[in-house]
């Protein structure tokens, strides 16, 4: 074992985001590595941070950023222009010159560029796709001795190689870091250079690397170490020395212009012929602090002070519910969220909460009987707990269980028989006027083919059933998961129904439908989380030991699962036979409402919705069963900010479902361990999607998937654009875009708070993953103690009062 | 000293997204386990860390240590010097007597 060069491989790997499979799709921040660090530096070649110019100036142009938005920009990224100077004998601030310089100096946008396809990366790609797909026609021989050793035995027989180099295969060394070590002699690397080298090679398929960094961890069947000893083994056989690095450098101001032209273009501009030399030596002083690379971050700046200026313009402060509320509805702190308890909230009586969609309930979740399992809990955590379900009714579960199996052999017959060598001849021949006639039923009358289907096979979800959530967890932990999620959302009543209602997306043939459910639960349908949060509240031990913690929960609130439909925007009430007779009206009264509010919701929603007309509901929730659609909905398209607070902050405001929405009740947490929670974690899954849309949305070939319709899926671990080449990381373009234009206006997460300024002080300072997003200005963070005190931001070094676009009046 | 066995022990503390690679460093160096402890709180080049969090591992300080002979030491201690030289995190070197020696071995 070649421990150093071990340990040089992990160092190079280290600022390398882990890449999810696209089955549990989760959200990243895929320049996290660069987190400890200022966001300004995290541009690295083919990546970029800023939109371009014309578009920041079309922005200028239409009033989504105006003078007090540049101005508070400026005063937060430069706080030393200040002051007054005289030009041609008029006084001007130095701000105002440093806008004028901001509108008129050019500078070259910076462009995303497209990923580079070498042989090498070519080849290399086939050959982890072919050892790492799950499903592939033909297994891999020798993938039990780990790739490297997988790869030097076949390789000697690939015919992509030349002949010699096959022979020299045969006398590779058996283990790879010894392979790698050779390599890196053959290839004449120094010492002082195989960390740079190593890191330049692992800028090459960054998808593929990725992904296999998350697999190191979370498997083990591949390792960077194994793939760097095939790279850079076939490299030095090949002869392949100096590679290019992938990805051409693109200069954020490739052609910049002379501070002194600036400054007298500036200068002429405010004091015409008058501006003398000095004139223009004064003003080349104040745009020296302000070079022009840094002018697309403070327009980027600007951009998101505006939106911040107008959110918080919005915020009121309503009053609490006095009297008991009749119902409650708590759903994910998802930005879709906001829409459907807006309409709801129309509803008297009924309060809504947000909370993380997996309720505070971390588990490995399987139907009953079921052939694997989901991680339904946030990517922060590691599933300990394993979550199922008793059939209420056990002969009919058996009964049932046993056509789902016959149903799933024949699946995987024709499955089998599709994908067979000879097979598919003859298969077609068989059965192709049905699938062809289910093929037309399916594009023609998408809804009617899933209603027929869903006859025909009833899923296990409809089976009447309890999750076990008693033999997941000890009463004390049950306990104390209740007692976390009541004090984090600040629940002072209960009313008679309380509905716990996760969520799940619907699509058809969409490779990237985990990216539609819930972030909070590992990229999975929330409702088994809601069922066994549910369960537990339900649960009279847990509420008697809630009780001794000064907790009551009324022996008449009950406590029921729902989930919310992101396509479709139904609330479907789970384990309906668990709801007593005294409870069936309020069931009712619920289902009545978010009827209506579904309504309304669609009809917003297809506003935004490419193609959807509002006077259509029935056809934007069509896309559900539509297998041609490649905007089933939009996801979090647009999320832009986090409010922490209580519902009194945003309850009758339109908030566009931007917003993710985490209920807060400073009086329930007088220590601010909730709030610490929440900012922990509920926040930095917040943040990872935030970043995941920010840069997929600018920077589609590299950061985000591209286009879905030239996808194909690499068994459930991701996605190729055409038929070879890299895994695909990000989001599609169909989640962000729209032909050439943004769908999502790509900022920075904005997050407010209401709670004691030292509180939340106190929580940064000891959280150095906080530290690092907020000093870095990969967030930024606004707060005020209570509605009656003004807002204040964080900056590295202490809260200052809100900056002046805060203050001004906005078109 | 009193018939125990003189061995080398590690103790490293990195982020807990870092602790794979160090795991990977110590199995790799032959040692036959490790201690890991999650969530430790305190204060150093990076300032405060609060500890464990309720909802988040990914977040948080880990301890890693492990107990090894002096001979497989030297190697795995430069290993872990090589990662720690770019991140953040830090190792603590010191001799212990251990007083079933085959364990380690």
């Amino acid at each position: 074992m070649n421990l150093i060069l071990r340990a040089q491989v992990a160092t190079a790997a280290h600022d390398i985001v882990p890449s999810w499979p696209v089955e549990s799709f989760i959200a990243v921040n895929p320049l996290a590595g660069h987190e400890p660090r200022p966001f300004e530096t995290a541009a690295t070649p083919g990546v970029i941070l800023t939109r371009s110019r014309d578009s920041y100036l079309a922005d200028a142009d239409r009033g989504r950023i105006v003078d007090a938005d540049l101005e508070a920009a400026l005063v937060e990224r430069v706080p030393e222009l200040a002051g007054q100077l005289t030009i041609g004998g008029k006084s001007v601030s130095a701000l105002s010159v440093a806008i004028l310089d901001l509108k008129t100096t050019q500078w070259n946008s910076p462009a995303a560029a497209e990923p580079s396809a070498l042989w090498l990366d070519e080849y290399l790609a086939s050959w982890v796709s072919s050892y790492l797909n799950p499903d592939p026609l033909w297994a891999m021989p020798h993938k039990q001795h780990g790739f490297y050793r997988a790869w030097r035995t076949l390789a000697r027989r690939d015919p992509a190689l030349p002949r010699t180099a096959r022979r020299t295969v045969v006398e590779l060394p058996v283990e790879p870091d010894a392979a790698l070590a050779w390599a890196l002699v053959k290839l004449g690397v120094p010492a002082e250079a195989v960390m740079q080298t190593l890191r330049t090679e692992l800028q090459h398929l960054p998808g593929w690397v990725g992904h296999i960094k998350w697999r190191a961890e979370k498997i083990g069947d591949i390792d960077l170490l194994s793939y760097l000893g095939v790279r850079l083994t076939l490299q030095a056989i090949l002869g392949l020395t100096g590679l290019p690095s992938p990805r051409g450098v693109v200069g954020a101001d490739e052609t910049p212009s002379a501070l002194w032209h600036r400054a007298e273009h500036v200068a002429r501009s405010i004091g015409g012929s008058r501006a003398d030399r000095d004139d223009i030596a004064a003003v080349s002083r104040v745009l020296a602090t302000h070079p022009v690379p840094d002018h697309a971050l403070t327009w980027q700046k600007a951009y998101e002070l505006h939106y911040l200026a107008t959110l918080v313009d919005t915020l009121r402060d309503t009053d609490p519910f006095t009297l008991r509320p009749q119902l409650q509805l708590v759903m994910c702190i998802d930005p879709r969220s906001e829409g459907m308890r807006r309409h709801v909230e129309v509803l008297p009586g009924l309060e809504t909460f947000g909370f993380a969609g997996f309720f505070g309930v971390p588990v490995r979740f399987s139907r009953y009987k079921a052939r694997g399992a989901i991680n339904s809990l946030p990517a922060l955590l590691t599933a300990r707990h394993h979550l199922t379900e008793h059939p209420t009714h056990p002969a009919t579960a058996e009964d049932h269980i046993m056509r789902g199996r016959t149903r799933d052999a024949l699946r995987r017959s024709t499955h089998r028989a599709d994908s067979g060598t000879v097979t598919p001849f003859a298969f077609a021949e068989v059965s192709g006027w049905l699938y062809g006639a289910i093929s037309v039923l399916r594009t023609l009358a998408p809804t009617m083919q899933a209603r027929i289907h869903q006859f025909l096979t009833p899923a296990t979800a409809t089976l009447p059933s309890d999750v076990t959530v008693a033999e997941a967890f000890t009463l004390d932990e049950r306990a104390a998961m209740a007692e976390t999620a009541v004090r984090m959302m600040g629940i002072t009543q209960f009313a008679p129904l309380v509905v716990l209602a996760g969520h799940a997306s619907e699509s058809m043939n969409n490779l990237y439908q985990s990216a539609l459910d819930c972030g909070a639960c590992g990229g999975n349908p929330g409702a088994a989380n809601a069922r066994a949060s549910a369960a537990i509240f339900n649960d009279p031990a847990v509420r008697a030991l809630l009780a001794a913690r000064g907790i009551d929960i009324p022996p008449d609130s009950f406590f029921i699962a729902a989930e919310h439909n992101t396509v479709t925007d139904a609330v479907t009430l789970l384990d309906q036979h668990l709801i007593p007779q005294s409870h069936v009206d309020a069931a009712d009264t619920f289902d009545r409402a978010q009827h209506t509010a579904a309504k309304m919701l669609l009809r917003e929603r297809a506003q935004d919705l490419p193609g959807a007309s509002p006077h259509s509901p029935a056809r934007v929730q069509g896309r559900a069963h539509d297998w041609a659609e490649v905007y089933p909905e939009l996801g979090l398209a647009g999320n832009a900010a986090m409010i922490i607070g209580p519902r009194q902050m945003t309850r009758g405001v339109n908030l566009d479902r931007r917003v993710f929405l985490h209920s807060y009740q400073t009086e329930l947490d007088l220590d601010g361990a909730a709030l610490e929670t929440i900012m922990t974690a509920p926040l930095i899954v917040a943040q990872w999607i935030n970043h995941q849309y920010y840069f997929s949305a600018l920077n589609p070939a590299t950061l985000g998937a591209g286009t879905k319709t030239i996808h194909n899926a690499v068994g459930t671990i991701g996605v190729l654009a055409g038929h070879a080449g890299d895994l695909r990381r990000g989001l599609p373009w169909q989640s962000v875009g729209l032909g050439d234009q943004l769908l999502h206006e790509p900022m920075r997460l904005t997050v407010i708070i209401q709670a004691p300024l030292g509180s939340i002080g106190r929580i940064v300072s000891g959280n150095q993953v906080l530290r690092n997003l907020l000093d870095n200005d990969w967030i930024t963070l606004t707060a005020r103690t209570d509605p009656a005190a003004p807002w204040h931001r964080y900056t590295p070094y202490g809260w200052t009062t809100t900056p002046t676009a805060l203050k001004g009046t906005r078109p | 000293m009193n018939n125990l066995t003189q061995m080398t022990r590690l103790e490293v503390v990195v982020p807990a997204r870092d602790a794979p690679a160090i795991r990977e460093l110590i199995t790799s160096a032959g040692a036959t386990g490790y201690t890991s402890v999650s969530g430790v709180s305190g204060i150093g080049h990076h300032g405060q860390h609060s500890g464990a969090l309720l909802f988040n591992e990914y977040d948080t300080l880990t301890m890693l240590i492990t107990v090894l002979p002096p001979a497989n030491a030297g190697e795995l201690i430069d290993a872990v010097q090589q990662l720690l030289s770019t991140s953040s995190g830090v190792m603590f070197v010191s001799d212990t007597y251990v007083s079933r020696p085959d364990y380690f071995q």
